[in-house]
């Protein structure tokens, strides 16, 4: 079978497209072309889209006077402050919210809805992991360098001995640290992780007053993945945004070492 | 302030920095978020300077911008107005562009999720291949090809639903 009888792919198309065939390939596509307008059309629009969007950010590509700084020293005010005065409203409006909940039956008579901790549990994980894994200079409150007193601290505030901070290394992420939470109303703990380039994933660790052990669970939403499981009188919630299958392996690495 | 010496870490870092401005724009939705994102993310590069292993710099830096963008946007609750951006000194957009066309443009991308306009950006803007996007994510390249595809299908589809007005200036 020789090169022009090859069946044209959609991954041709937009490489035609990208401008990343050889010559030989280009020849092939365009024959096809030729006897398919269909896809003439698409790659037409595919072309048409890929020169507007160079045009909208092409200007971008320039140094401005204040580049050096950058480079230099970091500025009074870094743009992770000002988003975290954006995350300290959003706090606020939830705190409105919880009261609004609180108070809200006895002026609406709207029925509440009784959710039990397994329930609650993986929408904590996210909204954790929601707002602390997208700070840059406040991630965490204790940071990897005090990983001792990070353990101490946060076991004894959850009460339990032997806490370990799961060490995750083996899977290439490496604790950034850990923060103190409320988990369903008590205290509870956050870890951190990250891998070379900067992906984060959560862990988190709350008290959990049903006493009731489940085997691994798993929620999704808005792209971010959740593993979470309940062993005795403590859950565990495995947070990230990335692929089920590498959560996972983290959910399962941190249930070995967590203390049974 | 001395500009540092080009063959250093940080001079190398300043000359990527036009680059690395147009594509952090090309992520962002606006000319400040755009501006945060390239400062938090030189930021974040310095600070992890030792952990470069010396080989393609450009692409390492792109990888962490790309990784602190998804990490931010998660912040942003969807169908946020557009900021409406202070004249810092604006990158004029060309000429030719009919204004209306590009703000469609503009709107169809803003609708993409952070995962496929990442990819899409990566193709179109920077030039990357497939297989080197599939490597930078690090995600197989299957995922790079239906992201991108994707992306251009949602593109095309919201291009073609606007459609419905169409505005003619007077001959």
């Amino acid at each position: 079978m020789n090169a022009a009888d090859q069946p044209v792919t959609e991954a041709d198309l937009h490489a035609y497209t990208d401008g990343l065939l050889a010559d030989a390939d280009r020849s092939r596509i365009e024959a096809w072309l030729r006897d398919n307008p269909e896809d003439a059309a698409r790659i037409a629009e595919w072309q048409a889209q890929n020169a507007g969007i160079k045009a909208m950010f092409s200007g971008y590509e320039k140094s401005r006077p204040g580049d050096g700084d950058m480079i230099g020293k970091p500025p009074a005010l870094s743009p992770s402050l000002k988003r975290l005065a954006a995350v300290a409203a959003t706090v606020a409006i939830f705190a409105a919210g919880t009261l609004a909940g609180h108070y809200g039956p006895a002026l609406f008579e709207r029925p509440q809805l009784q959710l039990t901790a397994q329930e609650t549990f993986p929408k904590e994980a996210q909204n954790a992991f929601l707002i602390y894994a997208s700070e840059v200079r406040h991630p965490v409150e204790v940071f990897a360098n005090e990983e001792a007193h990070l353990a101490t601290w946060l076991g004894k505030r959850l009460a339990i001995s032997n806490l370990k901070v799961p060490d995750l290394t083996s899977l290439n992420y490496h604790l950034v640290g850990g923060r103190l939470l409320p988990v369903d109303g008590k205290p509870g703990a956050m870890f951190m992780y990250e891998n070379q380039t900067g992906e984060r994933l959560t862990v988190l660790v709350g008290r959990n007053t049903a006493n009731k052990t489940t085997s691994f669970r798993f929620a999704s939403a808005d792209n971010i993945e959740t593993f979470y499981w309940i062993d005795g009188e403590l859950g565990y919630a495995v947070t990230g945004e990335i692929s089920r299958e590498e959560l996972r392996k983290v959910a399962e690495e941190c249930y070995r070492q967590f203390p049974s | 302030m001395k500009p540092p010496a080009p063959e250093t870490f940080e001079g190398q870092i300043l000359a990527l920095l036009p680059s690395l401005r147009r594509y952090s724009r090309s992520l962002t939705r606006s000319d400040s978020d755009g501006e945060d994102l390239l400062q938090d993310c030189v930021e974040k590069v310095l600070a992890r300077r030792t952990q470069w292993r010396g080989l393609n710099l450009r692409g390492w830096v792109l990888t962490i911008m790309t990784n602190l963008y998804r990490n931010q946007r998660r912040t942003i609750v969807r169908g946020n107005l557009v900021d409406i951006d202070g004249a810092i000194d604006v990158a004029a957009p060309e000429e030719s562009t009919d204004p209306l066309e590009r703000s469609r443009l503009e709107d169809a991308l803003n609708g993409l999720s952070e995962d496929h306009r990442a990819v899409l950006m990566l193709v179109v803007i920077e030039g990357y291949t497939y297989q080197e996007v599939a490597d930078m994510l690090d995600i197989p390249l299957g995922t790079v090809m239906s992201r991108l595809s994707r992306a251009r299908q949602q593109l095309a589809e919201h291009m073609k639903s606007d459609n419905v007005i169409t505005l003619r200036r007077p001959k």
